[in-house]
């Protein structure tokens, strides 16, 4: 398999970076950012949306940071899976993600904008090339979305990161940077329908960190990843929660490989919660709840059907994870 | 002459490295044996020499005729293969390993479509652009080929028709991949789209356009390439059984998944040879099939048969690729190298075949198996490759190792417009041998027994002949299951344990060499070859043909070399890469090479023995039946000073001649039947394996995860412990994926949507269950020094052993491989809607209380295990058929003395409207038959 050509830059710093996306934008020229590499080298190696340049974030200072606080992009999961400071739940999650050495490359950044996932998408160049290509890599033919046919308008790939329902559950904060400055946004909106948008970075502008509240360090939480193999696989469901010991009000439960984006499940928290904490009744029809207001599609490894049912156990089980 | 012979190898031995590695150059060999009066060899290993010829090692299956050429050398022993070295430093060459000066890179243009008319191919653009060196399509080579000489459908690139997406159209060299890469889009082809076949079932059906035409043999305008029809045995017994199930099996195809993409160079030397790099199971087919396609004699060909990075079957067909690189490489004048993607890997594919499998079975009040009902519907793909054999392996494996009343098989292959199925690791017996001990398991449950004692109650004896007349020699079935039972405490757990743990059993039967050489008669020119050469510097070279394919062949032909000779190892040379230098072998398929290569090299290392024993004899004056060989020393057995070493008795041995060479070969003795498709099925000899699989069942979301394994199989001899260990274990893991995760997976467009190792789920080290791997050894009588197959055998037991477990955690039996989550989750949820749970936690596991068949079924495994030991030993040599247990005299033909019993090969025209799926082919005429009725 042969990698396109592409020019890679390696900015030092945060102003070198903004300032080559700049120019690029300027020239007309396309361009993806690359942290580990780890989703994008394959997709490049599968000429998915290749772009004739590439920045890395790799070289610029100080963004490998990990702390209880902050986390840079390019933190390897790796090393957030060790005991250094980052919230357990992180460590957890990040533990799960893929494998041992993939994790070696891989990063906080890039797992936070992984692109969405779809096996009519994730092909070698001959092979989508066969159907005719699809929405989200149409190739210039306008091609219809090959999940839900008879629309060209919506992509429905699936985001299968692990960490951001985690980092949802722990209200982390993400700041962008890009050309026009820096802003920050809750993570909670970082993500943006559809599969081809995916979140709310501009162009020119990528994700430099995330930061944590204060009381984020007093949540326990637990995350439960449903896949068919104890390694390297990608999440096919995924559902965090998180609380603050003892007070039911403050329990949070984000979920994420189901749909486009990753999801918090603020609404059907407090709707479980109406009529005050009920224990395992309460478990149940939140898990419940939860399960309805999703909508997989047929897209990854595992069916829909059954990832919507499992939805509910792993609510369940992620709940009791702390409970206990 | 003091401080040894100077010839001997090594130097001493003393030289060390402080940090404890080897010096390069220095193989740590002990003091040679110098010979007269220094008599420094290691001491005969007693441990591993058998106690009839005077050794301490035991021999409870009976004496075996290689005893006496025993030297306690290698056999017996665990040892490291004699590649590893180069494997574990990187330095084996694997395919994509050659480089030759001045090589080019090729690539290959695939169909888009399943199914269509190549109408023109248009390739002026590509031969204009600059780096190109030169072009290829079907037009190049219109000769077709195929692994098996009566199913040749392949071509070098598609002539006429492509046949799945991905199928070969056609090729370009060029100065580098990426200029490679470009002149593929320039190719401009027009096709001319056909209606594509994707379900099997609908193979059976007329087609407007059947994906090959066989002509006058072909059945009417359907898809079927090959049906088989097998009926034996006294079909009156299955009336008015006391159990019978009927089970319908889906199987989803799955791949080898081996680690080397497929990768070839070829090189027409400036004499005008073919010179063809590729890392090939089967050098020899290759060799022939280039012989054909590319019109030039096999002796202007060599075959360089690289290190192969696994094969599992995978790369045992001739293929359109090599035919292609060869092509490529004789128009532009240079080496041509193609390696695959890991996609192209899957597109060329020969997995294991897409199957619906039907099996009913029925036992009596004795609980006897009166009869399996067999019919099985598989997917072939695009072409034929083995499929003409798989076709009957479906079937005909199953024969044994219980005795049957009655046998009756319909087994149809079916091309469908997807990459072609083929040959893999158990080849044709292994989805068929689930279904039937599956089966089995249901029918113990239904008469309340131990599934165990219903299989110790009903198994074959050695030295036997099944229902349908394969000779079973050597048979370790029993003490499989009993050593399997001991090892899993069994009698503890079955039934027993708590709702989401269970276990379960399961067996395996496979051949140890296909009996028949295919490609000629085996009464005319023997299966295997094998050359022994020693020069004046006391090395020995073998040459063989057999393809390692990482099983360690070239160890265990260098190992009964070493045995023979009393020689260290290290001084045996295998030279197997290369056809040029090798002698015809058939390759590394039907677990046939340590069977057969290790018989022709012991066959090859007695005549150079010989020579050693009576130039010894010339030297010292004591007949070769008074001498002892031992680690390069001959001396008098009963005074062991009075001797001579290795390199003295060989170079007197040279005297006249130089070099001492020797040719040994391997033919199976006759045997089979003479029905139709007797051939199918047939080996020397077979392996028997036992399973009892330990699994966990998550049931809320079902997910299931297989603990422990304990894993009985019958090798006949162990050549090599370790390497059998490594088969046993190395066979469960891909079992396994095929019973947990792995398929190919067809979507609605009929394209295969998980061509990519991410996808395609191979168990990883998390999956993968403690595995206890249990050696029986049942000392076959033909097999070199007792030795039968370990490679494929074992991968059977473990599907049926993971789905029995199952149902013994959760009471649930699933049909459809594998059992990925979402399969149980639903078949457990179905089970909760039958018994009105709405919490999963609270269904019932199975309970056994056994019935008073019980008693009958273990007096029986009593009796039969007395039995059956006389037979190993020996010491009961009377004649034994399938039907003894049905009480019918082995020595009369069954024909004469059953009315009724049948041995046919197609149905009776009433029985055709009760054939299964598979069995409908029988429905059809062939074309001959057609043109007949007009």
């Amino acid at each position: 398999m042969l990698m396109p050509p592409f020019t890679l830059h390696h900015p030092s710093n945060v102003e070198q970076a903004c300032e080559i996306a700049k120019q690029l934008i300027e020239d007309g020229q396309q361009f993806d950012w690359v942290a580990g590499g780890t989703d994008l080298i394959p997709n490049y190696k599968w000429h998915i949306n290749t772009k004739p340049h590439v920045i890395s974030l790799a070289k610029i200072e100080g963004t490998n940071v990990i702390s209880a606080t902050e986390i840079g992009c390019m933190a390897r999961l790796s090393d957030l899976t060790i005991a250094n400071g980052a919230h357990p739940l992180i460590a957890e999650a990040a533990s799960k993600v893929a494998s041992s050495l993939i994790r070696k490359n891989a990063t906080m950044g890039g797992n936070l904008c992984l692109d969405t996932r779809c096996f009519w998408y994730n092909q070698g160049e001959d092979w989508r090339r066969s159907i005719d290509w699809c929405h989200k890599a149409d190739c210039g033919s306008g091609a219809d979305c090959r999940v839900i046919p008879n629309q060209n308008t919506l992509c429905v790939a699936t985001y299968q990161g692990d960490l951001a329902p985690n980092l949802m559950v722990l209200e982390a904060v993400v700041h962008i940077v890009g050309p026009s400055g820096q802003r920050q946004v809750p993570i909670a909106e970082f993500y943006q329908l559809d599969g081809k948008k995916k979140n709310v970075l501009e162009a020119g502008e990528f994700l430099l960190k995330v930061t944590f509240p204060e009381q984020s360090q007093q949540r326990t939480g637990c995350y439960q990843k449903l896949r068919v193999r104890d390694t390297w696989d990608f999440p096919e469901a995924g559902v965090a929660a998180s609380w603050i010991a003892g007070d039911e009000k403050s329990l949070l439960i984000a979920s994420t490989a189901l749909e486009s984006i990753p999801k918090m499940h603020d609404e059907q928290v407090s709707e479980a919660l109406t009529d005050g904490w009920n224990g395992a009744d309460s478990v149940k029809s939140l898990s419940v709840a939860i399960q309805k207001s999703i909508k997989p599609v047929n897209n990854t490894t595992l069916t829909p059907r059954y990832r919507r049912k499992m939805v509910r156990v792993l609510a369940k089980r992620a709940i009791e994870g702390f409970l206990q | 002459m003091s401080g040894g012979y100077k010839q001997q190898p090594g130097g001493g031995g003393n030289i060390t490295r402080k940090d404890g590695k080897r010096v390069a150059g220095k193989q740590s060999f002990p003091p040679p044996g110098s010979g007269g009066s220094r008599p420094q060899m290691a001491e005969r290993d007693l441990q591993f020499i058998p106690e009839m010829v005077g050794g301490r090692e035991k021999q409870p299956a009976g004496a075996h005729v290689h005893d006496r050429i025993r030297t306690g050398t290698t056999v017996g022993k665990s040892m490291k293969l004699v590649d590893s070295n180069a494997k574990v430093t990187g330095q084996a060459w694997y395919g994509d390993d050659v480089r030759l000066p001045n090589e080019c890179v090729a690539k290959i243009l695939r169909s888009p479509h399943h199914y269509a008319k190549v109408i023109s191919i248009d390739t002026s653009k590509v031969e204009a652009l600059p780096g190109v060196l030169a072009v290829a399509t079907g037009q190049d080579s219109t000769t077709s080929f195929g692994v098996l000489p009566v199913t040749k459908d392949e071509h070098a690139m598609a002539v006429d028709k492509v046949r799945h997406v991905g199928d070969l159209v056609a090729c370009v060299a060029a100065v580098d991949e990426a200029t490679a890469l470009h002149a593929l889009s320039l190719f401009e082809v027009e096709y001319e789209e056909l209606e594509p076949v994707f379900d099997p079932k609908k193979g059976l059906e007329d087609a407007d356009e059947p994906i090959h035409w066989r002509g006058k043999y072909h059945l009417a305008k359907t898809n079927v390439q090959k049906r088989v029809f097998q009926e034996f045995g006294d079909r009156s017994l299955i009336d008015k059984p006391s159990a019978s199930n009927h089970n319908k099996w889906t199987m989803k195809g799955v791949h080898h998944g081996f680690t080397e993409p497929h990768a070839v160079v070829a090189h027409w030397d400036p004499n005008g040879r073919l010179q063809l790099y590729t890392p090939s199971q089967v050098p020899h087919y290759t060799h022939r099939a280039l012989s054909t396609v590319l019109a030039v004699p096999m002796h202007q060909i060599n075959v360089i048969r690289t290190f192969v990075g696994g094969g599992f079957g995978g790369k045992s067909d001739p293929f359109p690729h090599e035919m292609c690189a060869a092509l490529l490489s004789r128009k532009c004048g240079r080496p041509v190298r193609i390696t695959f993607d890991r996609e192209e890997v899957y597109m060329i594919n020969r997995g294991r075949h897409p199957s619906h499998i039907e099996v009913k079975m029925s036992a009596d009040k004795e609980a006897r198996i009166t009869g399996f009902d067999i019919d099985a519907l598989i997917d072939g793909g695009g072409f034929a490759s083995f499929g003409h054999v798989t076709s009957y392996y479906n079937g005909v494996l199953a024969t044994a190792p219980y005795e049957l009343g009655s046998f009756h098989y319909t087994g149809a292959r079916v091309w469908t417009n997807k990459p072609a199925s083929g040959a893999m690791r158990g080849h044709g017996a292994v989805n068929t041998r689930c279904a039937v001990e599956v089966g089995l398991d249901q029918m113990a449950e239904d008469l309340s027994i131990d599934p165990i004692d219903l299989r110790l109650a009903n198994l074959l004896p050695p030295h036997s002949r099944t229902i349908s007349g394969f000779r079973i020699t050597s048979n370790g079935m029993r003490e499989a299951l009993e050593r399997v039972r001991e090892g899993s405490d069994w009698d503890n757990k079955f039934r027993q344990l708590p709702l989401g743990k269970g276990i379960g059993i399961g067996c395996g039967f496979f051949i140890s060499g296909s009996g028949l050489p295919i490609h000629w008669d085996p009464n005319k020119f023997p299966h295997a070859t094998v050359h022994i050469q020693v020069d004046m510097d006391g090395g020995v070279t073998v040459h063989s043909g057999a393809a390692d394919i990482g099983q360690g062949s070239t160890t265990a032909i260098a190992q009964v070399v070493a045995e023979v000779l009393a020689l260290p190892i290290e001084m045996i040379h295998v030279r197997s890469h290369e056809s040029d230098t090798s002698p015809v072998d058939l390759g590394s398929y039907s677990s046939r090479v340590t069977f057969m290569n290790a018989n022709a090299a012991i066959r090859a290392a007695i005549e150079i023995r010989d020579k050693l024993l009576n130039a010894a004899w010339e030297m010292i004056g004591y007949h070769p039946d008074l001498l002892v060989l031992n680690d390069r020393r001959i001396y008098y057995k009963h005074d062991p000073s009075i001797g001579v070493s290795y390199l003295k008795a060989l170079h007197k041995a040279q005297e006249d001649k130089g070099a001492l060479i020797s040719s040994g070969a391997y033919r199976s003795p006759p045997m089979g039947g003479i029905h139709k498709g007797a051939a199918a099925g047939l080996a020397p000899a077979y392996s028997f394996s036992a399973y009892v699989a330990e699994t966990d069942v998550d049931i809320e979301t079902g997910k299931i995860k297989c603990t422990n394994v304990w894993a009985a199989h019958d090798c006949g001899r162990a050549l090599n412990p370790l390497a059998v260990k490594g088969q046993i274990i190395g066979s469960c893991h891909m079992g396994l994926g095929q019973v947990i995760s792995e398929e190919m997976v067809y979507g609605r467009t009929g394209h295969l949507q998980n061509a990519n190792l991410l996808e395609y789920k191979i168990p990883s080290v998390h999956e993968m269950p403690n595995v206890v791997p249990i050696i029986v050894e049942s000392c076959d009588p033909e097999g070199p020094f007792g030795a039968k197959e370990a490679g494929e055998g074992p991968l059977l037991p473990i599907l049926p052993a993971v789905v029995n477990s199952v149902y013994d955690a959760i009471g649930i039996r699933i049909n459809d491989l594998p059992l990925t989550p979402d399969t149980v989750y639903f078949a457990i949820e179905k089970k909760m809607k039958a018994q009105s749970v709405d919490d999963p936690l609270e269904l019932e596991s199975p309970r056994l209380i056994h019935s008073a068949m019980q008693q009958v079924v273990v007096e029986r495994a009593a009796q039969h295990k007395v039995r059956d030991v006389a037979r190993q030993r020996s010491d009961d040599t009377s004649a034994y058929v399938n039907g003894v247990l049905f009480g019918f005299d082995p020595n009369i033909p069954l024909e004469d003395q059953v009315e009724g019993w049948r041995s046919a090969t197609e149905p009776l025209p009433d029985q055709l409207a009760e054939l299964g799926f598979a069995g409908k082919a029988w429905l059809k005429k062939e074309q001959r038959e057609l043109e007949g009725d007009n």
